[in-house]
Order: structure tokens, then C-alpha cells, then sequence
């Protein structure tokens, strides 16, 4: 073997095992538990519907403005906060911490749900 | 300030009477909703650019904000329904006591112009809310007219609690 050749080999040799090992991870990863997934909440009417909604760390959660002007998405603390969501649009959260949440509506303070991580 | 009040309140009677009577038609409807949000609208700018308080001009911003949503989402039904919104009693009335309103405004400045304003909008939310519920939603035919009343409902009555909690500390200013 010459010495390129031997370079070429050991190359391919570790681009072959970086991506054993890349994909020995995914799988450990896609078997460790259910996979998160994606809530809906709406707002409509001044009211977010579910008033209660229950996830599991790491799912989504995705906030929907039905209503004709813009609302917030804020939890008291401010540990998440939507800032404006406009008429139509959403706004997304991936919940990382587990615990209760009480959120309101900067906008309209009438309007208050829970988030609930578990 | 009390007697405007008294004012819109006596004209939307009024006019909510002769309306309930006779019933007012989707098109007069339309013309009503339009002009109680454009009303709003209106005395909200000049509270947004006039009042010096923050709580004050929060609000003025959030009913602007609102009514010109709830315009937008009225004007785009109608449009749809090719309905034209048609002047009548109560739209007139609105009309008059919104400009009413405005002239007594202009003439205020200070915490007399911020306790003048809210009271207004504290007596106007009740005011339609009134008419919402006693003419407006049970008068509409059209089912998605109605369901437009029934969805942005909830709104007065945010914008009515949001008034009623600013209104007090006002009170004892002017």
C-alpha cells in the first residue's frame, strides 16, 4: 500500500465509523421514549380553548388566533411569552420544564388558560 | 359628562325601541356595526394622540386595534354577502352622539379630558352591548352575520371590564 493509498483507507475508515456511530445515536434516540408531539390551542372569542391543556416535556404547542386582532400568549413570570400573535396567525412553544402554567392575554387579562407539563 | 351619558343612552333606547319594533334589517345591521366600531375608532385617536396617561392611552390604542379588527371582518362579510350596509335610526344616532362626543373632547384637557373619555367609553360599551344582545343578535338573519356579532361579543365585554377598571382611579382627579 502506498502512503496515499493508506491515507485514502484510514479516511474512509473513520467517515464509516462517525457514521455508525451517528446513526447508533438516532436510534437509541427514537427508542427512548414517545415521541414529542404537537398540541393546538385555539383563540377565538376571547378565549383560549382548551382552557386546560396537559403535554409532556418536549411536545409543541401550537396557539391559533381566530379572532379579528391581535393576542398574546404570556405565562405569569413571563417563562413564555408569544409577544403579538396577529389576526391568523400562530405561535408556537416547545414545552422543555415541567409544571403548571397560568397564561393570559396581555391584551384582554380576561382571557386566562393553563398549561400543564408533565 | 353625565349627560352625555344620559344623551346616547336615550337616543339608543330610542332608536333600539323603534329598531325592535319594526326589526331592523341584515343591510341596517350591517350599517350599525360598522358605525359603533368607526365611532370608537374615532374617539380612541383622538384619546391615543390627546391623554397623557398611560393607562389611558393603552386603552385608546386597544380599542382602536380591536374595532378597526372587528370593521375589517364585518366590511369583508358583508362584501361576501353582497349586502350594503344600509343608514338608519340607530346608525344615525351612533353618528351624531360619536361626533357629540368628540366636540366635548376637544374642548377638555388633562384629567378631565382622560375621566370625560372614559366615561364615554364606559357608557358606550354598555350601550351596545345592549343593543347586541336585544336587537343586533336576535334581528340578524343571516346565520353568518349573526355568528359574527355572537364571536366578536365577548370583546365589548372585555373592552367595558378594561374601561370600568381604568374609570376608577380616575375618578377623583378632575
Amino acid at each position: 500500500m502506498t502512503r496515499a493509498s493508506v491515507r485514502r483507507f484510514l479516511i474512509a475508515l473513520a467517515t464509516a465509523s462517525t457514521l455508525c456511530l451517528l446513526l447508533s445515536d438516532t436510534g437509541a434516540a427514537a427508542t427512548a421514549g414517545p415521541r414529542p408531539t404537537t398540541h393546538r390551542v385555539v383563540i377565538d372569542s376571547l378565549r383560549f380553548d382548551p382552557q386546560l391543556l396537559t403535554v409532556k416535556a418536549g411536545d409543541t404547542i401550537v396557539w391559533v388566533n381566530h379572532d379579528p386582532f391581535p393576542h398574546t400568549v404570556t405565562a405569569e413570570g413571563k417563562s413564555f411569552d408569544s409577544h403579538e400573535i396577529a389576526p391568523g396567525q400562530s405561535w408556537k412553544y416547545t414545552a422543555r420544564k415541567a409544571g403548571e402554567f397560568a397564561y393570559a392575554c396581555m391584551l384582554h387579562p380576561t382571557m386566562k388558560a393553563t398549561l400543564r407539563v408533565e | 359628562m353625565r349627560m352625555i351619558g344620559v344623551v346616547i343612552a336615550t337616543s339608543l333606547c330610542l332608536t333600539t325601541a323603534a329598531a325592535a319594533a319594526e326589526g331592523p334589517n341584515d343591510a341596517q345591521i350591517a350599517a350599525i356595526v360598522v358605525t359603533a366600531n368607526q365611532v370608537d375608532i374615532d374617539a380612541g385617536r383622538l384619546a391615543a394622540s390627546r391623554s397623557h396617561t398611560k393607562e389611558v392611552k393603552e386603552f385608546a390604542k386597544r380599542m382602536i386595534v380591536d374595532h378597526t379588527g372587528v370593521n375589517k371582518s364585518a366590511v369583508e362579510l358583508v362584501t361576501k354577502l353582497k349586502v350594503t350596509p344600509q343608514d338608519n335610526p340607530t346608525s344615525q344616532s351612533l353618528k351624531s352622539g360619536g361626533d357629540q362626543n368628540l366636540r366635548n373632547l376637544k374642548g377638555l384637557g388633562g384629567a378631565a379630558f382622560d375621566k370625560a373619555y372614559v366615561d364615554h367609553e364606559v357608557a358606550y360599551h354598555e350601550q351596545v352591548l345592549d343593543a347586541m344582545d336585544n336587537v343586533l343578535i336576535p334581528g340578524a338573519k343571516n346565520q353568518e352575520l349573526k355568528a359574527l356579532l355572537v364571536k366578536v361579543r365577548p370583546a365589548f365585554v372585555a373592552h367595558l371590564e378594561h374601561a370600568k377598571r381604568i374609570q376608577a382611579p380616575l375618578a377623583g382627579k378632575s
